[in-house]
């Protein structure tokens, strides 16, 4: 999985400097991880024992239905939204700690709407043309909306953290606008299937989600461990980064792209999900204060534990209803967000 | 100069609002000619097709147009005087999305049917909407600035259509004729729920008119206005229920219709200046010639189908947004 993955070489990597609370507050979150792993599959329509999924995941099924149930429903399901919410707090760091703006989010700023409207287009468009490349689709949407923002918001020389938010927030209505526009043109039928997927759902995840999104995450590992330099001489502000031997621009630009391609990847899978970017790095950073790597590594255990946990109460709340996990995010993540904005120090956004 | 404004600016504004009147009944699934339009609404004929269809259909919808755009327009300009924020519209500060979630509660979960509540209930939702996004705005460091505004107002808006959301997944068959309605649409709307809003339509323009000589003096700065003798406390108070009541009852007729109310004030400044006294009723009339040709281009772009007008204002409405934050910010 993911997350392990990046622990491991984490490790190898900042064996020394990691501190004895933030591993503990990372094995913590692991825990937790499993923990609503554990109650993703057991509980649903057909409720099983904890020692019955053990059974079906070990391979010995005490009935023939559990195995269906556990291995073609609930287990890609559960890989998916623990992918997809790693992915998407990630994401969130990045674009936080490169624009030195506590409240930058995918979903806020107009990245994953861009990501969704290149979608939605070529499913209403070219439906034959959906299918493994949408995650490039998602990936090209999310980057044009990416470069727009910056063009737009860089213009003028001082404020750009405040202008990129706003900016960000009117391309990110005009996006949404768009792909309402495409919906209602768009046959019935095609628009209903890219109207499913934008409620950021992942209620029809299978295992061809899981493999894309597992193969593209383990891609982007060796990308984000890179990423770890710049971004730490990037947070104490531009000049400081020069003078620590970062070339500023190059390094901005190539970790905003990283982190535009985290959320497409993310969006491709199950659409746009919000405000996991947001508020996944804030959590991590009020749970134990590390270094910048660890500080990933629990960052994208948050995100995993957010959407995951948000999938279960979205399906198992108001059962036999479901309830898209983007709508549970939402109605969490809204009021941490109220709370971020409430103690954000003056200076940081103004 | 400002004698052939006022000669000339009226008469040239209600001229092509009855050009675009007349073109918005015109267009439609089957376009009718405008010679047609005209005999139909003075000389109307019962047996003839075409007049019927005017008059059940088309003319209703371009009086929605009219008075929402309007209502919408006016309550954008004097928000924007008022709170002296260059960025301030019912959309962006949560009202819309108040009174929206509010009609549909009550209208999806506790089976609201008379017509003449909904506006009261809009009423309510958005100044409950309108009082959370300032109070989350004013406990921000720094204040109730534009920024904290806006992303107060996003938030807010983000959890009740999170909400919105929520309900219409519990009961998907009540909530069926309200999606549409969601997305912002002058399109099937009811005539008697516009006869119960006509009332409050009147009376928040009445009041608008009726303070802008005051908004002038405020939107010169707080010293200003005092000196001036105007009672602030009390002018932003009526200033807010009239806000309120205008958007409304442009909710309860058409739905949310984001960015009108904050693209026409910053026109229509452009056009007549700083004074009040005439940006109130430009920002009417532009705004009621604004929404019948958003509705016309909703009918025609994508013809025969039809988009829903609140995609269209967004379109228009968020580039300029964006515009403004580059330029005023």
């Amino acid at each position: 999985m993911n997350d392990a993955l990046i622990l491991r070489s984490r490790n190898e990597r900042l064996a020394l400097t990691i501190p004895v609370r933030g591993v503990i507050a990372a094995c913590g979150l692991l825990i937790l991880v499993l923990l609503i792993a554990m109650i993703s599959l057991m509980s649903g329509s057909y409720p099983l024992s904890p020692a019955e999924v053990w059974q079906t995941l070990m391979g010995r099924p005490p009935e023939p239905t559990a195995a269906t149930v556990v291995w073609q429903f609930r287990f890609p399901r559960l890989l998916t939204s623990v992918l997809v919410g790693a992915l998407l707090a990630l994401s969130g760091a990045l674009l936080q700690n490169v624009t030195l703006n506590p409240l930058a989010d995918p979903a806020l700023v107009g990245v994953s709407q861009g990501a969704s409207l290149a979608v939605v287009a070529i499913i209403v468009a070219f439906p034959q043309a959906d299918g493994p490349l949408r995650p490039l689709y998602a990936f090209g949407g999310a980057l044009v909306v990416a470069a727009l923002i910056q063009w737009i918001a860089m213009k003028r020389a001082g404020g750009a953290t405040m202008r990129f938010i706003l900016t960000g927030i009117g391309i990110a209505a005009f996006i949404s606008a768009m792909t309402s526009a495409l919906l209602t043109y768009g046959q019935v039928n095609q628009a209903m299937s890219a109207l499913g997927w934008l409620s950021g759902s992942i209620h029809a995840a299978g295992w061809g989600e899981v493999r894309s999104l597992s193969v593209l995450s383990l891609l982007m590992i060796p990308a984000l461990i890179w990423a770890v330099g710049p971004m730490r001489a990037l947070r104490f502000g531009a000049d400081m980064a020069t003078g620590l031997g970062v070339a500023v621009r190059p390094a901005r630009i190539v970790l905003i792209t990283l982190a535009v391609a985290l959320a497409a990847i993310a969006v491709a899978a199950v659409g746009p999900l919000g405000f996991v970017g947001l508020i996944a790095p804030h959590l991590a950073r009020r749970l134990v204060q590390t270094g910048l790597g660890l500080h990933l590594v629990l960052t994208g255990l948050v995100g995993a534990a957010m959407v995951s946990g948000a999938d279960l109460i979205g399906r198992a709340m108001f059962a036999p209803l479901q309830i898209p996990a983007g709508i549970v995010t939402a109605l969490v993540g809204v009021p941490i967000f109220v709370v971020i904005l409430l103690r954000s120090q003056a200076r940081s956004q103004l | 100069m400002t004698l052939r404004l006022t000669m000339l600016g009226p008469i040239m504004v209600i001229g092509s609002i009855l050009v675009l009147f007349l073109w918005h009944i015109a267009v439609g699934a089957k376009s009718i000619p405008i010679l047609t339009v005209a005999e139909s609404l003075w000389h109307f004929d019962r047996t003839e097709f075409d007049h019927v269809v005017i008059r059940n259909l088309r003319l209703p919808r371009a009086i929605f147009a009219v008075t929402v755009g309007a209502s919408l327009a006016v309550a954008g300009s004097l928000m924007q005087g008022v709170t002296r924020n260059p960025l301030a519209e019912p959309g962006l500060l949560g009202l819309l999305a108040g009174a929206s979630f509010a009609v549909v509660a009550a209208v999806g979960f506790f089976g609201l049917a008379t017509p003449g509540w909904i506006p009261v209930v809009a009423a309510a939702g958005a100044l409950g909407g309108a009082v959370l996004v300032w109070t989350i705005a004013a406990r921000v460091p720094g204040g109730a600035t534009p920024l904290s505004l806006i992303l107060s107002g996003a938030a807010v808006t983000a959890f009740l259509g999170a909400l919105i959301t929520l309900m219409q997944l519990m009961d998907e068959q009540t909530f069926e004729s309200l999606r549409v309605w969601l997305t912002g649409t002058l399109a099937g709307r009811r005539m008697e729920v516009f006869v119960w809003c006509l009332p409050w339509f009147i009376g928040g323009l009445i009041i608008a008119i009726a303070v802008a000589r005051q908004v002038t003096a405020l939107a010169m700065g707080e010293e200003t206005a005092i000196g001036l003798g105007v009672d602030i406390a009390r002018l932003k108070i009526i200033v807010l229920i009239c806000v309120v009541v205008l958007t409304a009852a442009s909710v309860a007729v058409a739905g949310p219709l984001g960015f009108v109310g904050l693209v026409i004030p910053h026109v229509v400044r452009l056009l007549v200046g700083s004074d009040y006294r005439l940006i109130v009723p430009y920002s009417a009339g532009i705004g009621a010639a604004y929404l019948l040709v958003v509705d016309i281009a909703a009918r025609l772009v994508l013809a025969p189908a039809e988009i829903s007008t609140g995609i269209v204002t967004a379109l228009l409405g968020a580039p300029f947004f964006v515009w403004l934050v580059r330029t005023r910010l």
